[in-house]
Parts: structure tokens; C-alpha cells; sequence
């Protein structure tokens, strides 16, 4: 089996309101795999139908190869990792017996290393005696992420891990997940982020009221949306747009030839644009 | 299904930890040992003083630690954490259930001997209590179910505290009136009435009546704790 996540035509709806509408793809092991799209566009309950805290109405979706309404094992549940927006903290608790306590649960061996190098991971060395009702925002978040990596699982599903991050911090967590997903982990990720998920993401889905609109690689997606125009800044400064035709090849080698190019850049556009283009909706 | 012993016990310490540096709930579970400072210092202390004590003590340590261990763990959103772990249901409420029974057992001892409290059938009436336990920490599960919040799970179980844990204080005012012939049946009578018939030498018949009611209100809380976690559950709030 070469997919962690299959789902064929999956539906959900609440009373009146079809929050998932038919969507399918699926994951490859060892992937990681963006679902990208604004708040209320069906992010969250995909993962939660997929970690099996949702019934779908209708389609089909399996994780590890187990349909999504029996994930709830404990067997199953011991290979996925989970970061949700609603993930709490016993606050009473410090950072390390809230972990240490998970420990226990996934029956982690060696736990005060792992605690140690999932801290480390998350940018938290040294802060396991904090009270977590003493935490940040940014600090809560990690020491949640930290929970969902402390097993090694094999899928680990997060909905906006760096939603409340300063730049620094959601770099740490970016390179952690690289790290991760090296080590071989399928990563399930959700974000309005379009940095984040062209940073990190294999291949993205863009999701807008509860579809699929485009889904694939996204340096792929940008080509794909590029109109192969060329931006030319010339020494003085001006700034010249060059269309992909044969009569722009020449325009380009006369600047050239003259000494006026100061930079040249292509007219990519970014996901947010293109996620725009697709849906005309903004992401955030 | 599995149970594993390695997660229930993790679950029975982390429960034990918050529990510990809970002062809001620590203030509460005092009650009865207050209750059982105050009228231990009478001479004679009558058998119904004695289970107005120790009702209290099953309803405000039982009860009320269930409740709000459940209900908290759902306000700050700890409950999906844990129920996306590889702890199972069981695994979850058998720690949090051992932490409320082994409160109520510590504070039910302190208070028999605050109260010097001696009986004729120590096994009848330790059985009668170990039901009562059962029964009032299966109370605190479908309280904690039913809310949603530690405050609203300390609102709720109020009126339980007073019915189910001093209500057979107002029996002597309600002689002849038809709520207590309906109060009569509640576990906590139930209770006191076993004592009082293994006192005084009943009949078996009768011990074995009172032995059944309260099997049956611990048999139907169960029920209805079971009937409610699933709607919950299918419902994934």
C-alpha cells in the first residue's frame, strides 16, 4: 500500500449546510500534502472524518489503509499523530507531565529522552518545568505539536500548526516538520498559510466550499498559471514587461547588449494568486 | 476490546496530579469531613446522622469529582486529545472512576472515624456502600456527560449534594407527607434503611429488598450513563 490517505467522493453535511461535497485524492506515504483554503471551507472536518471523531454522510475515506470510521483503535490511533485547533493542555500540569502523560499512553520507550528531543524539535529546550497555564499562545501550540510528533507516527495531521507563531518559532516548526517527514511521516497538513505550504507542501489541494477546485505539485500549479511574461528592471530603474513572444527574445538581448538589465524576473504567481484566480475568494 | 492497565494508570496519576492542585474542588470534598467533625463531637450519634455523613461524602466526593473531572476535561478541550490517543473509553473512565472511588473510600474512612461510627454487619453494610459508591460515581459520569464546563458540572450536581446527600435530614419534617413515601425509594434512604434493619436484626427479606433498590438505581444510572455517551459519541460534538 502506497497511499496513507484515500478518499473517493466523500460528503458531509449539517442539517441544511453540505460542509464537504464531494471531494477525492489521496495521500502517498511519505508525503506531505496541503489542504489549503479559508476558514469555513471544510478543512477541520475532513480531518476530523479522517481521524475518525466525524461520520461522513457519504463517500468513502481510508487512513492507513483502515476505513476512517474504525480508526478509532487504539492500534491505529498509536501510528497517527494529531494537532487540531481545538487540541487543549491540562494546564495544571507542567509541559513535561503533560507530555509525559502521552508518553505513557502511546507507550513510549525511553520517555524522558523523547520528551527531550521532541522539546528540542519544537524550540522548547529547557521550558518542561513551565506550568503550561504559564505558556504563551505560541508556546501552547508547540508543546501540542510536540504531543502529536512524541509517538514517531506514521501520519501525523495538523490543522494550522503555526496559526499562532511568531516567524522564528513557525521556522523552527517548518524545518522540525522537514525532519520529520525525512525520517519517512506522512504529513497531513491544513493552513491558509500559502508561504507555509509552498515551503513544505509535495502537492497541495485547494478546498472552497467543501470541494476540491485544483489539486497537484506547486511549482507545477505555478507554471501552470504563469502567462510567461518576463519583467525586465533596467538600470535607470524603469520597469519593462516582456510577453513570451519571439519579439521579446529580442528586446531582452538589446538590453542586454546595452548594459541596461539590472535584474530579470519571471511573473510567477504565487498560490494565493492562483487560489484567488480559481475560487475568487481571498484565503484569509 | 483491549484494556490496558499501562493507560489506565496513566490516565489514574494525571487525574490524581490535577485533582491535587485543584483548590475549587479540594474546598468541596471537605464538606463532609466538616459534617463529620461537627456531630462526631456528640456523645451518641444517631445512625441517620451517620448517613447523612456518609451520603454526603458518596455525592460530594464521588459524585462531584466525576462530574467535574469529565466535564473539565471536555471545557478545555483535553477530552478529544485524550479520545484521539490510544486510550479507549473504558481505559479513560476506569482511571478517572478510581481516582473519585479512592477519594470517597479515604474520605468515607476518615469520617467513620470522626463519627466512631460501629455497626452489628460490617460485610452487609460495606456491601451496601460499595453499591452506593458505584452508584453515586456513576451519578458524576452522566453529570460530567450531560455538562460542558467544571462551573456548570458544580451548578448541576447542587441539588444531588442536598436530595441524594442530606436528604434524609428533612425525613422527620416530612412524616406523613407524600414526598418522602416517593423520597423513601431514592438510594440514600435506601441506604440508611439497610443499616438501620442489619441494626436491629431484620429479616433477610428485607435487607435483600433494600440491597435491590439500590442495585437497581445503579443499574439504571449505568444505563442511562452508557445511553448518553454514545448519542455523544455519534453526535462528535
Amino acid at each position: 500500500m502506497n497511499e496513507s490517505i484515500r478518499v473517493e467522493g466523500l460528503e458531509k453535511v449539517f442539517g441544511n449546510e453540505r460542509a464537504i461535497d464531494d471531494i477525492t485524492f489521496s495521500v502517498g506515504r511519505g508525503e506531505i500534502f496541503g489542504f489549503l483554503g479559508p476558514s469555513g471551507a471544510g478543512k477541520t472536518t475532513t480531518i476530523k472524518i479522517l481521524t475518525g471523531q466525524l461520520r461522513a454522510t457519504g463517500g468513502k475515506a481510508e487512513v492507513l489503509g483502515i476505513p476512517a470510521e474504525k480508526v478509532n483503535t487504539p492500534d491505529v490511533l498509536g501510528r497517527i499523530g494529531v494537532m487540531t485547533d481545538t487540541s487543549g493542555l491540562y494546564e495544571r500540569l507542567t509541559v513535561y507531565e503533560n507530555l509525559a502523560f502521552y508518553a505513557d499512553l502511546y507507550g513510549v520507550s525511553n520517555k524522558r529522552k523523547r520528551i527531550g528531543d521532541v522539546l528540542d524539535a519544537v524550540n522548547l529546550g529547557g521550558e518542561e518545568k513551565k506550568k503550561v497555564s504559564s505558556l504563551s499562545k505560541g508556546m501552547m501550540q508547540r508543546t501540542i505539536l510536540a504531543r502529536a510528533l512524541l509517538h514517531e507516527p506514521e501520519l501525523v495531521f495538523l490543522d494550522e500548526p503555526t496559526g499562532a507563531l511568531d516567524p522564528v518559532n513557525a521556522k523552527h516548526i517548518h524545518e522540525g516538520l522537514k525532519e520529520l517527514n525525512r525520517n519517512g511521516t506522512t504529513i497531513f497538513l491544513t493552513t491558509h498559510n500559502m508561504q507555509e505550504a509552498e515551503l513544505l507542501c509535495d502537492r497541495v489541494a485547494f478546498l472552497n466550499g467543501g470541494q476540491v477546485r485544483l489539486m497537484d505539485n506547486p511549482s507545477v500549479l505555478r507554471r501552470q498559471f504563469a502567462d510567461g511574461t518576463i519583467v525586465v528592471e533596467l538600470v535607470s530603474g524603469k520597469q519593462v514587461s516582456l510577453p513570451n513572444r519571439p519579439e521579446s527574445a529580442r528586446k531582452l538581448h538589446d538590453y542586454m547588449a546595452a548594459g541596461q538589465v539590472a535584474s530579470i524576473q519571471t511573473n510567477e504567481p504565487t498560490l494565493g494568486d492562483i487560489f484567488v484566480d480559481v475560487t475568487g475568494r481571498e484565503l484569509a | 476490546m483491549t484494556f490496558s492497565m499501562q493507560r489506565m494508570y496513566a490516565i489514574f496519576v494525571k487525574d490524581l496530579k490535577e485533582l491535587s492542585k485543584n483548590t475549587f474542588v479540594l474546598t468541596t470534598i471537605i464538606m463532609p469531613v466538616v459534617l463529620a467533625l461537627f456531630f462526631g463531637r456528640g456523645d451518641a450519634v444517631p445512625l441517620e446522622v451517620h448517613f447523612l455523613v456518609f451520603n454526603t461524602a458518596f455525592a460530594a466526593v464521588a459524585a462531584y469529582i466525576q462530574s467535574v473531572a469529565i466535564a473539565e476535561e471536555k471545557e478545555k478541550n483535553t477530552l478529544r486529545g485524550l479520545m484521539m490517543s490510544p486510550a479507549t473509553t473504558v481505559e479513560i473512565l476506569t482511571g478517572k472512576s478510581i481516582v473519585s472511588m479512592g477519594m470517597t473510600v479515604l474520605t468515607i474512612v476518615l469520617c467513620i472515624r470522626l463519627l466512631g461510627f460501629e455497626t452489628a454487619n460490617w460485610l452487609l453494610v460495606g456491601a451496601g456502600m460499595a453499591v452506593s459508591l458505584v452508584l453515586f460515581t456513576a451519578i458524576g459520569t452522566l453529570i460530567g456527560l450531560l455538562t460542558r464546563t467544571l462551573m456548570e458540572a458544580s451548578v448541576v450536581i447542587t441539588p444531588f449534594i442536598f436530595i441524594l446527600g442530606m436528604g434524609t435530614i428533612f425525613a422527620e419534617m416530612l412524616q406523613g407527607n407524600v414526598i418522602l413515601t416517593v423520597a423513601e425509594y431514592l438510594p440514600n434512604f435506601q441506604l440508611e434503611y439497610l443499616a438501620a434493619a442489619v441494626e436491629s436484626g431484620a429479616a433477610t427479606g428485607e435487607i435483600a429488598g433494600h440491597f435491590a433498590l439500590l442495585l437497581g438505581w445503579t443499574a439504571a444510572v449505568i444505563a442511562a450513563t452508557a445511553l448518553v455517551y454514545r448519542k455523544r459519541e455519534m453526535g462528535s460534538e
